[in-house]
């Protein structure tokens, strides 16, 4: 193994750090935005609206049922197709492409979204009925209620899950390569096809994902212990 | 339906084919990564320090590792390991098929550990030590008390795992295994109808994972005798 290929000027550490960096925005967009979507889902699944609560429970089905891949190609491709035909009439022919990035973030965010909102309900459950009865007594209505008391303390329930959930999403991003973005694992095949060094470039991508996961992992147990103080447990 | 059916026409075979591989895929995946997680699932519960930390380690391997990166691993890295190309191993790494087998059985084989260790780990003690006092010997407490508790613990992770390794398998497409989405895949690029072969590949992961539930469901029903009762 030679490792002054990774080098950064002479070797491929540039390209590298750059695909690199392409893998950190994409995760974090698409953790962002999962989570968002995750509560959103949550709060209309636990809501009365019956019809409206099934059509999310279906949507999380569905996403957590279907390959990541598969939900990648639909949105990248689905939406050049519906770009082409809004386009047709002003006489643009041809392929339009969207950008891969911010597809796979809107794809990969979708799943999120999916593991997101189960985790988010399973946490509202898991608030006790106790600090809810004591803002009602105290009158305070139900949006100061839910922002100041319900929230915060589902958030400590739901960390260890959401945390979990992010080293998942941070290892589909390689997938997005699929619809051409370069990203860290994509830099890395092409440096192992250009040098003919495929074990040297993978193995240097592995051990990039590997301390990004045990980064998260090690905030994970940080925060569950702060947490926990506040619990009580 | 029937539209979709026939608007794949002649590409239908073409699709039909990847469904058996991703299916094939899947069958031989789970298994093989059960086999491989039990000696794992043992060391990560044992006494002795150093098997647990072996144990856990793979466990976070897996854990951390993307599945792609898992797979080029084993079909672009191995074979320039040296020596490995005059090796026993080397038949077993040429072709691709196999070479996914193997990456998502190692894969899903961390993934089984976790959850088959737990499972393990939390069978009631006193069951084990009633079972001893009553003169099961260690291989019959294992048999007859750990072993169902487990599978009544562990079966619902199990489930959600298995439904993880089927929708993985597509990723085979990236080492030109052509599975279902690869077989999707194509027909877009042949015939540039987008709709028809991704609904196709997404009616078939549904109906497969829709299986896969219910037979978890099932083996859940047959091992909870309490559950049997109450109906």
């Amino acid at each position: 193994m030679d490792l002054s290929l990774l080098a950064f000027g002479s070797g491929w550490g540039d390209a590298l750090a750059r695909g690199l960096l392409v893998t950190l925005a994409l995760a974090a967009a698409s953790v962002v935005l999962g989570t968002a979507l995750g509560l959103g889902g949550a709060l209309v699944a636990t809501s009365r609206r019956r019809t409206a609560a099934r059509l999310v429970g279906g949507y999380e089905v569905v996403m957590r049922s279907l390959p990541e891949l598969l939900v990648i190609f639909a949105v990248y491709y689905g939406f050049s197709f519906a770009l082409q035909a809004l386009l047709a009439p002003f006489g643009v022919d041809g392929f339009v492409a969207i950008d891969a990035f911010w597809a796979g973030v809107l794809a990969i965010g979708m799943v999120h979204g999916a593991y997101c909102s189960e985790v988010f309900r399973g946490a509202f459950a898991a608030v006790p009925a106790g600090p809810l009865e004591a803002a009602a007594a105290l009158g305070l209505r139900p949006l100061p209620t839910f922002v100041t008391v319900k929230l915060p303390l589902a958030l400590r329930f739901a960390l260890p899950g959401l945390m979990n959930l992010v080293v998942v999403t941070l290892k589909a991003t390689p997938l997005v390569a699929a619809v051409g973005l370069e990203d860290l694992l994509r830099v890395a095949g092409d440096a192992g096809k250009n040098t003919k060094h495929y074990l040297t470039f993978y193995l240097a991508a592995l051990a990039v994902y590997l301390v990004l996961a045990a980064a998260i992992w090690l905030v994970e147990g940080r925060i569950e212990r702060r947490a926990s103080k506040f619990l009580g447990a | 339906m029937p539209d979709l059916v026939a608007g794949l026409g002649p590409y239908l075979p073409l699709l039909l084919e990847g469904a058996r591989t991703t299916l094939l895929l899947f069958v031989l995946t789970l298994p093989i990564g059960f086999l491989i997680a039990l000696p794992f699932a043992f060391a990560r519960n044992a006494r002795n320090r150093a098997l647990r930390g072996l144990g856990h380690g793979f466990v976070l391997f897996f854990r951390g590792a993307p599945l792609l990166v898992v797979l080029f691993l084993v079909y672009y890295g191995l074979p320039q390991v040296p020596g490995i190309r005059q090796s026993v191993l080397w038949f077993l790494l040429r072709d691709p098929f196999t070479v996914a087998v193997i990456a998502l059985s190692l894969n899903s084989a961390g993934f089984q550990t976790h959850i088959i260790a737990g499972a393990l780990r939390n069978v009631p003690a006193n069951e084990v030590e009633a079972a001893r006092a009553a003169g099961f010997s260690r291989p019959q407490v294992f048999r007859f008390i750990v072993a169902p508790h487990a599978v009544r613990l562990g079966i619902r992770s199990f489930g959600n795992e298995a439904v993880f390794v089927l929708k993985g398998t597509a990723v085979v497409s990236f080492i030109t295994v052509r599975d279902l989405m690869g077989a999707a895949n194509q027909v877009y690029f042949r015939t540039f109808e987008l709709v028809p072969p991704l609904v196709f590949a997404a009616l078939v992961y549904l109906a497969a994972v829709f299986a896969v539930s219910r037979f978890v469901r099932l083996v859940e029903w047959h091992a909870t005798p309490q559950l049997r009762r109450a109906r």
